[in-house]
């Protein structure tokens, strides 16, 4: 049984008021384990993903050592501000009603949406659209971006992504839009999914999508989040983040 | 028999974690139901008031509140008071005493109500003819009144135990890895959520006949020596 019971229920530590503007090493961070491939719990229980390897590149630039934290989703946020941990790397995505409450670095993924079409398929993308049936999910930022930016084309849109898959392996529409991370691993890496494609541009416009993932932190160690998007510029230009995101990918996920 | 991909053992630490912190709330709701129950029937004014507030306050709040505000609102509030005074103080609550502490302070509430209901139940005649032995009133209540308070108690309490040992698939909240989050996090993990959630669902009803099995045998205990008593 992997379950510590410390008989101590509540140790209150004083330190000295406000210690400098310092990251704290060891550096805890809370992850969700439950969200694969971006960070999820193997069968010997360790955290990995795609975050997770990314976390660790990061702490080694700012030149702390990472201490993982699972959490489940609904308390992420409460955990931080009553300080179990210190920052939050679990595909928390930038949000102007999020930042009320705590801090974010710079994003370090931001999923781009596509669309995919069977290899088979002439279309042009997007220039040949008006003129095809596309399918994407209902109520969500892909049907917001696709009712504004192609007004005139006719869209299906579905209660589910898998319905959406479905319709588009059976050829009752011509292309479909989604997430490129949704799409890969919950279609064209699949074998229904095998004779289709992402074709034309990214697409990431923050008024459909927002602003991606970010690092939280507590408002008040927004140094913390600083040195993270530091972080992040590094091994962007190092080329560390890209080798991750094709280990797990295959392609980048930094969005534009 | 069902894959499970090599996650089994996270569903069986799961299963641990959820009967540990049930039996272990179960047994402190009986106490304070026992301790509330009592002072809800005493004849001072302010002990019963004070259960009545005790519990109907818990009754109205849903759990998954009370556990956030226990684990997560008081450390920030103490925090916060602190940090306004110009100091850095951590307050850490052990997250498995948290979770038991709190599911013991809710199910104490539901448990207080069975006990009160089984005391009225126990014919008053009973307590005067312990009087009439000369037994203490303390003796009266420990020798004549509460063997046959079970008797009345143990099928509400059985309810009480059903409902609990669902409602701690709420500590995961507090990072504790209880049965349906790891089901979950296999699930996730695995792509098979199918698979994880029927598991998952099995072993809730096999802890729910073991319970009722458990029960059957607790009431024929408690109905020893009156004929014809299984209630």
């Amino acid at each position: 049984m992997r379950l510590v019971v410390s008989l101590i229920l509540g140790a209150v530590m004083l330190a000295a008021p406000a210690a400098a503007q310092q990251v704290p090493d060891p550096l805890r961070i809370a992850t969700e384990g439950a969200y694969a491939p971006f960070n999820y719990l193997d069968d010997q229980g360790q955290v990995q993903g795609f975050e997770i390897d990314l976390a660790h590149a990061m702490c080694a630039e700012i030149g702390v050592t990472c201490e993982f934290v699972v959490q489940d989703w609904d308390g992420i946020i409460p955990g931080l501000l009553a300080q179990k941990y210190d920052a939050i790397i679990a595909s928390l995505y930038i949000t102007d009603e999020r930042k009320e409450r705590i801090a974010f670095s710079d994003k370090y993924y931001q999923v781009p949406a596509r669309f995919v079409v069977p290899k088979s398929s002439t279309l042009q993308i997007p220039e040949g659209l008006n003129d095809a049936v596309v399918g994407t999910q209902r109520a969500t930022s892909f049907e917001r971006f696709m009712r504004d930016t192609f007004p005139e084309i006719d869209l299906r849109v579905y209660a589910t992504m898998e319905e959406a898959y479905l319709d588009l392996a059976s050829g009752r529409i011509d292309a479909l839009m989604a997430d490129v991370v949704a799409a890969s691993e919950g279609f064209l890496k699949r074998p229904e999914g095998q004779g289709f494609e992402f074709r034309g541009p990214e697409y990431t416009g923050a008024e459909w999508f927002g602003y991606g993932a970010g690092v939280g932190v507590r408002k008040e160690e927004k140094h913390i989040a600083d040195a993270f998007s530091e972080a992040i510029k590094k091994i962007r230009e190092n080329g560390t983040y890209q080798q991750i995101s094709e280990k797990w990918f295959g392609f980048d996920v930094y969005g534009e | 028999m069902l894959e499970l991909k090599g996650y089994g053992w996270m569903l069986w630490e799961g299963v641990q974690l959820t009967v540990i912190v049930s039996v272990a709330s179960m047994a402190g709701a009986i106490i304070v139901g026992l301790l509330a129950a009592f002072a809800k029937l005493s004849s001072s004014r302010a002990q019963s008031l004070l259960v009545d507030t005790y519990t109907t306050v818990v009754r109205g709040i849903p759990e998954l509140v009370l556990l956030l505000l226990v684990y997560y609102g008081i450390p920030t509030l103490v925090q916060d008071a602190a940090a306004a005074l110009g100091y850095r103080v951590t307050v850490t609550i052990n997250p498995f005493l948290a979770g038991i502490a709190t599911i013991t302070f809710i199910y104490g509430a539901f448990a207080c109500e069975v006990f009160r209901g089984a005391y009225l139940n126990v014919p008053a005649g009973q307590r005067e003819a312990g009087a009439a032995l000369g037994l203490s009133r303390i003796a009266v209540l420990w020798l004549v009144v509460l063997p046959q308070m079970f008797r009345y108690a143990i099928p509400g309490l059985g309810n009480v135990w059903m409902v609990l040992v669902k409602a701690t698939a709420l500590i995961s909240i507090i990072q504790l890895p209880e049965l349906m989050r790891n089901a979950d996090v296999a699930a996730r993990a695995t792509r098979m959520p199918f698979t994880f959630f029927f598991a998952a669902s099995l072993i809730y009803l096999a802890i729910t006949l073991a319970s009722m099995w458990a029960q059957g045998r607790a009431e024929g205990w408690a109905s020893r020596g009156v004929v014809g008593g299984r209630l």
